[in-house]
């Protein structure tokens, strides 16, 4: 199978908004060949950055969301059996080899642990992906590059990434950004006032004040945009936090009162 | 309503109107009674149009007096204290005649008098205490605590709320102003209302002493409670700009709320003189305006109180108290403090008693940094010539330097010893001398050994124990005797409280343990299994077409690999866990119980305490074999500090129950809050090798101890005692409950 990389260009420019200079620092990486690792909450523009950095660079853009029953070969290849002869078929991850674009593993902790393995031998000096099953061995050309993101926030013992893994990699710290900044992005992405963006950022920043505290996450900037974007849509203030912000952070009675609480003072 | 009730309603009503008529009332005023009667409450109207019926017969008047004194009550008590409150005085006019009714009800025009029949109905703050708590962590983003006390105050760690909220029917109305509470209190410790910069506070004192607080500021007034409330009230109209900024709907939803406070407070000529100050400021607060003149002596201060609304420190605020209290002095008159509904109290003794809390703490934390410093390990002795530099000099560290010199010793400093030492700029000399007192032994002497015989009398049945001595190299025989009792139960439903305080955390924290749980696992790929892997097979066909060798692992197989681990949590219930150690560990113990039992891991708890070798109590919380029930829980509320810490005895007595226990993996967790000591010879470097010997004993039995200390002092001892990777230091007590169930997730995956 053919693959033409124009299938993953970003044609248009993705909005995306920098919080401090992980622009330059992915730049340098990509020039020194130096695999990436974008570390942060879940909603605070991970996905969005890899957008707008292959748009930038002007490289096809390859994601897989990663789950735990993706196989090695899911990420490589594998043989299918069409009208009894066999046809080999590029995983995402040859793919973007092939092509010289950038792979981008979301999620990459949800994975299963010998499927991480798969990709050191891309990750270091070798830059290269052994095929097993075709006996080949894929050289990286020097504009291909491989970026994993994940999720700190999860802390979890069983989904915590290992060090041979990690430590290939350069991490670009994520957070949410600024308030000033923060307003500016819900602006753009809901066209919602800047009245009710700051008062929407406010209200992040107190359910971020509630991690640990019995909320697992705070807000993330796209729940925010999210209300934003069902004020803009003619939902009332608090309905709209409710549904789109406290009702998705919490399960708890209790806890969802005390975000309505919140919203109501603040709105 | 029945027609029964319809029409004893009817006949009430219509012997009423006779009554009224022959009274020579007109038509229309007799209306009015009626429609005044008819604005009750449904369940009210036929006890008032009976009582009205009885009045009714001695004078006409009294029914319109009465009437609006029931009202007045209405509006002050609940409905259902307005009824008991009725029903007082209908039974006082049946059984005593007029005139005691009549006194009984003109009663009523005093507010205080008549809240005195408030029931408990009402809005109680255990209810809403997980949400008003989670709510003002929230918007502060600290971690305030909301407890319950006689009045609102704050001594800014906690803030304090009194249990019962009555003043309305409606409960939204009782809630709003319990958030009002927390609210105000939490912008006295955003503005630093209680807290003044050092400057201000020093500016306000006569007397200088050391760490001067708002304390001693107040101490200095005469009319304590008079200055008090002027300064609640002061400062709430200077923090008002600022909750306005950050809670506008909460502050829009507040004015209805203050009109219709400010409509029950008295005139102000009806109080004395520096009542009527506070009173009126207070109104002034409220609306802006005041019921009456303010008293001439202090008029001068409403043009200040618009300029105060914009400044940004106390120390305007202290200024203006100042002038107001001195005017308000001059003013002849007792003082009588009146409740300031929402905006609440300031109790400065318990901001001052809170303060000295935390220098102590970080005292404590710097004398165990310091004996951090001392046992560290020495340096390359690179700077040879520093050695002979003189005492003070060694103390001083220069400026970007890493290094410190103490007798002669180069010590590298980590980044957080740095920070403090360059924060006080050198180390005082009485914390080097305590830091490196710590540690030292004792001699036993034969008046302990004697003296400890008399404790132990009248005690038999002990269970045997061996002790360490580590200057003999050897076990001393039956040395100690431990002793198993029940904690005595408790009845404060403290599980209850702990679980309401922790609502949706719990929730969190079962989901974490219960992923621990291993939900049976399918494995792919298997040479043999329960079925097909329909994937492995088209891949090994395409494989077999392709001409490669194809793979055999082609079946599914379920595993279930089941958790088998047995826990033993080891409580130290000695007397200096009294406080906040105390109630942390207690609510670590139902924070793991909760998760333990999402969990399913085998536990039990025991609590240990003592005084001497012959007395080691060992306290049953609850057995492996026990279920978490209702007892257990009013075990946990029982556990209260004892006496002092003997630990070898007691992890020798948890190894003898952990070995009964049949698991693969055996866990011994031990919660203690320092160093091993007894009220005997038990100290020192004896306990702590004692304690290190019973704790190998353990792991040679195949025990896994794992020790959570909360301490700041004297580091230096605890990777000796508890092996380097065998425990961890909680520094601050009331992360004990986050922290040992994460712990524990860790030590068991």
């Amino acid at each position: 199978m053919t693959v033409k990389s124009e299938d993953y260009m970003m044609e248009e420019e993705p909005y995306y908004r920098s919080v401090g200079d992980e622009i330059d620092l992915f730049a340098a990486a990509y020039l020194n060949r130096i695999p990436v690792l974008l570390k942060g909450p879940t909603g605070s523009g991970k996905t969005r950055f890899m957008q707008y950095m292959a748009w930038l660079h002007k490289r096809p853009l390859i994601t897989v969301s990663c789950h735990d029953d993706l196989t090695a070969s899911d990420l490589v290849g594998r043989y299918l059996v069409k009208g009894g002869e066999t046809l080999w078929v590029d995983g995402p991850l040859a793919r973007a080899v092939k092509v010289g674009g950038f792979c981008y593993l979301d999620e990459i902790v949800e994975a299963r642990k010998d499927t991480t393995v798969v990709i050191h031998p891309l990750a270091d000096d070798r830059r290269i992906l052994p095929i097993e099953k075709r006996g080949e061995v894929l050289k990286a050309p020097a504009e291909f590059l491989l970026a994993l993101s994940y999720n700190p926030g999860y802390q979890s013992v069983l989904k915590d990434l290992k060090q041979s893994t990690r430590q290939r990699f350069l991490a670009l710290e994520f957070s949410y950004p600024n308030r000033e900044l923060e307003t500016e992005i819900i602006v753009h992405e809901s066209r919602v006032n800047e009245e009710i963006a700051e008062r929407l950022v406010t209200f992040g920043e107190k359910t971020r004040n509630l991690k640990d505290r019995g909320l697992a996450e705070g807000a993330s900037t796209r729940l925010l945009i999210h209300a934003a974007q069902l004020i803009v849509s003619g939902i009332g203030q608090a309905e709209a936090c409710g549904a789109a912000i406290s009702a998705p952070l919490t399960d708890d009675a209790e806890m969802y009162g005390a975000l309505s609480e919140i919203v109501s003072s603040l709105f | 309503m029945s027609d029964a009730a319809d029409k004893r309603i009817g006949q009430l009503r219509e012997g009423l109107e006779i009554n009224l008529k022959l009274d020579f009332m007109e038509d229309d005023e007799i209306r009015d009674i009626f429609d005044e009667i008819a604005s009750f409450d449904p369940s009210l109207r036929q006890k008032i149009l009976a009582l009205s019926l009885s009045l009714s017969h001695a004078s006409s008047s009294f029914v319109l007096s009465t009437l609006a004194r029931i009202k007045k009550a209405r509006h002050i008590l609940s409905l259902k204290s307005t009824e008991k409150w009725l029903t007082n005085a209908f039974d006082l006019l049946d059984s005593k005649g007029i005139d005691p009714f009549i006194k009984f009800i003109s009663k009523a025009d005093d507010t205080e008098a008549l809240r005195k029949y408030q029931g408990t109905e009402g809005l109680s703050l255990q209810s809403i205490l997980p949400r008003l708590e989670a709510y003002i962590q929230g918007i502060s983003g600290l971690g305030l605590k909301v407890v319950q006390g006689k009045t609102a105050y704050t001594d800014t760690a906690a803030i304090y709320l009194p249990a019962l909220m009555n003043l309305y029917t409606a409960q939204d109305e009782n809630f709003l102003i319990y958030k009002l509470m927390v609210v105000h209190q939490w912008s006295r410790i955003a503005c630093s209302s209680l807290v003044p910069e050092d400057g201000i506070v020093r500016a306000f004192v006569k007397k200088q002493r050391n760490h001067p607080d708002i304390d001693s500021i107040f101490r200095n007034f005469q009319e304590r409670e008079f200055a008090q409330d002027l300064y609640v009230i002061l400062e709430s109209i200077r923090s008002r700009e600022f909750l306005v900024a950050e809670l506008p709907g909460l502050m829009r939803k507040t004015d209805e709320l203050e009109k219709s406070v400010f409509e029950e407070r008295p005139h102000l000529e009806s109080l004395s003189g520096k009542t009527a100050v506070a009173e009126g400021l207070f109104q002034y607060y409220l609306c802006g305006k005041t019921k009456g003149p303010m008293p001439a002596e202090v008029k001068v201060i409403f043009p200040k109180l618009k300029a105060l609304r914009q400044a940004k420190s106390t120390s305007s605020t202290f200024e203006l108290l100042f002038d107001i209290y001195h005017a308000g002095c001059c003013i002849t008159g007792k003082y009588e403090a009146r409740d300031l509904s929402f905006l609440g109290t300031i109790r400065t003794d318990k901001v001052s008693k809170f303060l000295r809390a935390k220098r102590t703490e970080k005292k404590k934390n710097y004398e165990g940094m310091i004996n951090r410093l001392l046992s560290a390990p020495e340096m390359e002795n690179r700077k040879k010539s520093s050695a002979a530099k003189t005492e003070t000099e060694e103390r001083e560290l220069k400026p970007d330097e890493k290094y410190l010199v103490i007798k002669g010793k180069i010590i590298e400093l980590d980044s957080e010893l740095r920070e403090i030492v360059e924060e006080r700029q050198g180390i005082p000399g009485g914390i080097l001398v305590k830091g490196s007192d710590l540690g030292a032994g004792s001699p036993v002497t034969l008046a302990d050994l004697v003296a400890e015989e008399e404790i132990a009398e009248g005690r038999t049945g002990g269970i045997p124990y061996d002790e360490w001595d580590y200057k003999r190299s050897g076990y001393k025989k039956h040395w100690c005797s431990v002793y198993e009792h029940d904690v005595y139960p408790g009845h404060e439903p403290f599980v209850e409280m702990t679980l309401g305080r922790y609502g949706a955390y719990i929730g969190l924290l079962r989901n974490k343990f219960e992923m621990l749980k291993r939900e049976p696992k399918i494995l792919r790929r298997q040479k043999d299994g329960d079925d097909i892997d329909i994937d492995a097979v088209v891949e090994a066909f395409s494989d077999m077409l392709a001409g490669l060798s194809p793979a055999e692992d082609l079946f599914i197989r379920i595993d279930r690999q089941e958790r088998n681990i047995a826990v033993l949590f080891l409580l130290d219930m000695s007397g200096s866990t009294k406080g906040w150690v105390n109630e942390a560990e207690k609510e670590a113990l139902v924070l793991m119980s909760e998760a333990l039992q999402a969990l399913g891991d085998s536990y039990a708890i025991y609590g240990f305490s003592g005084m001497t070798r012959t007395k080691c109590d060992y306290y049953r919380i609850k057995g492996f074999d026990e279920n978490y029930s209702a007892t257990i829980k009013k075990r946990i509320a029982g556990i209260e500090p004892k006496d002092y810490t003997r630990m070898g005895p007691a992890i020798r007595h948890s190894i003898t129950l952990l070995q009964s226990v049949e698991a693969r993996t055996r866990l011994f967790i031990i919660l203690s809050d320092g160093k091993p000591e007894d009220w005997d010879a038990y100290k020192g470097e004896y306990a702590i090798e004692d304690t290190r010997k019973s704790l190998i004993e353990a792991r040679e039995k195949g025990i896994h101890p794992f020790c959570i200390t909360i301490d700041k002092e004297a580091r230096s001892y605890l990777p000796h005692m508890y092996g380097e990777a065998n425990y961890t230091v909680i520094d601050d007590v009331r992360k004990l409950p986050d922290k040992i169930t994460e712990i524990y997730r860790r030590l068991t995956t």
